[in-house]
């Protein structure tokens, strides 16, 4: 299921907990790893020089720049590596989210990694000029799933057994669905398919009286059944479904800690980002934010 | 020496000698060989008498030394007034000695003028609009910049990106099948956002031809995928070249005046192929100049006009506004204080002043567009004109230049800079990670397309 992994990594702590879990599943499914660091952003109008992304420092570039980085993030992956066999590491220069997904769309990778922020996004080489995180701008475009860790919690992996599906009804959720249904049947998974009814924002501050609630939970179980369980019943042994109320990624969380899941999956949602207000697509931001275990989001 | 392997007489013309010179990191042994570069004086002279025609040997001859010029340039006035920066002594000082010695100068000279001409002078022609006699430096400093060029004595970037547009056509090392790899790839990721989204290749007879800059493909296609947007919600007849599509020059910057005339050639035989109706061009300032104003006559066009209509993306874009084929949602214009930055090349160089200001009275919320001071024909450079951004060894000039328009902004009190030009859009962003003023800035195209109607018709239905 997983023939190539492209870990994009920032080769600073904040891709660690990311790369433990690539490492271990790149070992697991014995799948290729490449791993991808985007090095410098160009700065300075047409000139050579870009901004290192770790040091923060104006760089000119030359080959010999390109190959003292190369040899830093083999460094910084030293431990991991030896125990790694089919791997390949290349660094490159742009902004980060373009050239991840340039190298997606040229290497159609299976998976793509992404570790947590990379800190004060003010101060970021990463932000520049750009609106929206390289997470954000990857998942929203990514030709495959996208798995993120944030946490440290979220890394210590032993495997996928317990998926935790966020359903939301939308064709970008079907689509996680399928991936969702396609992983299980693979690996042997339980699913839990899961809807949290959002009763902060939707309703204009009103506050639902409980009956509400009851029959929206009521109509996102018939949903769920007709959408989602009628596809699988047949072929996933293990699969449950539940509807909570509340705050959607807080729920997800906290259901996805319940069922002791290893993976949740959702959909970043394929609503352009030109809206820039950033509660689009946030819900999964905020469940990768907080979730104790890896998030892999689907757009495909 | 009289000539060095890298630093030399010789344009670059092909890849090999590119990543020759691209592999020199920061210009190093190529700035250590222009310090022996010798002086053909002959071909100096030759080309100067071949070329310094009527209008510049008036221009030096008239120059009253008045001195009119010192403050209208912003260089002089951000270098503590030093007499070295007014325009008049910056131009009798290189390109009139050059005349008045025939040609007779040294190393030393030519190194003198190099710094003069690229980090001393941005080719913004404000002190042009001052000049009581109408003498724009700017215009002579362009000429004396190919002198240089044709001598060696150019900065090594500039080498490289006038050698791009020999060997690629393009500002830089983007072939003609990369660019349109890189617009479908765009297209690709924002079609199910807009459905029906295409970028049409070589579509002759369309209404609008659209051209860009090479580092749009390179760096940030979503320009790409937002001009596509941006035709499909007007509702245009467009199309790309699949050749010609770079509107830039770097070497009008460097001063390689071959070189200028094949890029925009290259851009002119598109407009014969395709026969469109209009060129469009991206949000770029010297790419019009290039192409638009300046082209026509390197390509020696009879007419001073290229092959068809060509305006810049300014003018498409208030035309859309006006005519009702983009709608804005008053609702979502922008409510908080916004100043615009006018890009010398088509405001003060091809009139489009006005333009910019009606797309700000469609955007922007009334009350909350703040000018900054002087506007229009009379604003500053952003501080990296001319190629001035680009150049490593002169970077500490170009920090010290982009403190007049830092200071214009501040004094405007906005947060957000629109910069419809790709020069002024990097001066923008640099000077804030120089001086972190706590601003934002951005093109027209991101701006408009989180604002604008989406047309029923062409609705994201799910």
């Amino acid at each position: 299921m997983f023939k190539k992994i492209l870990f994009a990594t920032s080769a600073t702590e904040a891709s660690d907990h990311a790369a433990r879990v690539a490492f271990n599943m790149a070992r697991n499914y014995k799948a290729h790893l490449s791993i991808f660091h985007v090095l410098g952003v160009p700065t300075r109008g047409f000139s050579q020089v870009v901004l290192d992304v770790k040091t923060k420092q104006e760089v000119v570039l030359d080959d010999e720049y390109v190959a003292w980085v190369e040899e830093e993030v083999k460094t910084h992956y030293a431990k991991q590596l030896e125990t790694a066999d089919d791997y390949d590491i290349k660094v490159a220069i742009g902004f980060p989210h373009r050239e991840i997904l340039r190298e997606a769309r040229q290497h159609k990778p299976d998976l793509i990694v992404l570790g947590g922020t990379t800190g004060d996004p003010e101060d970021s080489v990463y932000k520049k000029g750009m609106v929206g995180s390289t997470l954000q701008r990857v998942a929203k475009a990514a030709p495959c799933p996208t798995l993120v860790v944030n946490r440290p919690a979220a890394s210590f992996w032993g495997g996928m057994s317990n998926i935790v599906f966020g359903a939301d009804f939308s064709k970008a959720s079907d689509k996680a669905f399928d991936f969702t249904v396609k992983l299980a049947k693979a690996q042997g998974c339980e699913v839990h398919i899961f809807h949290a009814l959002d009763i902060s924002a939707m309703h204009m501050g009103r506050m639902l009286t409980q009956d509400e609630i009851e029959s929206g939970i009521r109509k996102s179980l018939r949903r769920i059944r007709g959408r989602y369980v009628a596809k699988i019943k047949d072929d996933i042994k293990d699969y449950g479904f539940d509807v909570w109320e509340g705050v959607p990624y807080v729920e997800i969380v906290k259901y996805a800690r319940e069922k002791h899941a290893d993976l949740i999956v959702m959909a970043h949602h394929t609503s352009r980002t030109s809206d820039e207000d950033n509660r689009l697509g946030s819900n999964i931001e905020q469940v990768i934010v907080r979730a104790g275990c890896p998030v892999i989001s689907v757009n495909k | 020496m009289p000539e060095g392997t890298l630093c030399n007489r010789q344009p670059i013309d092909t890849e090999e000698a590119l990543k020759t010179l691209l592999g020199d990191t920061g210009g190093k042994t190529y700035y250590g060989e222009m310090k022996s570069l010798d002086v053909d004086t002959d071909l100096l002279w030759t080309t100067i008498q071949n070329t310094l025609k009527s209008r510049m040997k008036t221009w030096l001859e008239i120059c009253a030394h008045c001195g009119m010029c010192a403050d209208s340039c912003f260089l002089y006035l951000i270098n503590n007034r030093d007499p070295k920066q007014v325009p008049a002594y910056k131009i009798q000082s290189t390109l009139g000695e050059l005349v008045k010695r025939q040609g007779k100068v040294d190393n030393d000279f030519m190194h003198m003028a190099m710094e003069t001409a690229w980090a001393k002078c941005t080719c913004c022609n404000r002190c042009g609009m001052y000049c009581p006699h109408g003498i724009d430096m700017g215009i002579m400093f362009g000429y004396l910049r190919g002198l240089l060029y044709q001598q060696g004595f150019v900065p090594w970037e500039l080498k490289i990106g006038a050698g791009m547009h020999r060997v690629y056509r393009a500002q830089m090392d983007v072939t003609d099948e990369d660019f349109v790899e890189t617009f479908e790839w765009m297209v690709e990721e924002y079609e199910e956002d807009y459905p029906g989204l295409e970028v049409p290749v070589d579509v002759e007879g369309a209404d609008i031809m659209y051209t860009v800059n090479a580092r749009e493909v390179k760096h940030y296609p979503e320009d790409l995928a937002e001009a596509a947007i941006l035709f499909h919600l007007a509702g245009e007849s467009w199309t790309v070249p699949s050749q010609g599509w770079e509107q830039t020059s770097l070497a009008m910057f460097a001063g390689d005046w071959a070189a200028c005339k094949m890029q925009v050639e290259s851009v002119y035989a598109a407009m014969e192929r395709l026969q469109p109706k209009r060129m469009v061009g991206t949000e770029c300032g010297h790419a019009h100049r290039a192409t638009v104003i300046e082209g026509p006559y390197w390509a020696g066009r009879s007419t001073g006009q290229p092959p068809v209509e060509s305006i810049h993306y300014v003018e498409w874009l208030a035309e859309a506004l006006r005519e009702g084929k983009l709608k804005i949602d008053p609702a979502k214009r922008i409510k908080r204080p916004v100043t615009l930055q006018d890009s010398c090349n088509y405001v003060r160089n091809h009139g489009l002043k006005e333009i910019t200001r009606e797309i700000m009275s469609y955007i922007v919320e009334p009350g909350f567009f703040r000018d900054m001071a002087p506007n229009r024909e009379h604003n500053y450079c952003c501080g990296g004109g001319g190629g001035f951004n680009g150049i490593g060894v002169f970077r500490a000039q170009r920090n010290q230049a982009l403190i007049t328009k830092r200071d214009q902004i501040l004094n405007t009190g906005a947060g957000l800079v629109i910069a419809p030009c790709h020069n002024c859009w990097d001066a923008i962003r640099d000077l804030e990670e120089e001086y972190k003023i706590g601003i934002e800035w951005s093109f027209l195209k991101p701006l408009v397309i989180s604002m604008v109607e989406i047309p029923e018709h062409l609705q994201l239905k799910e």
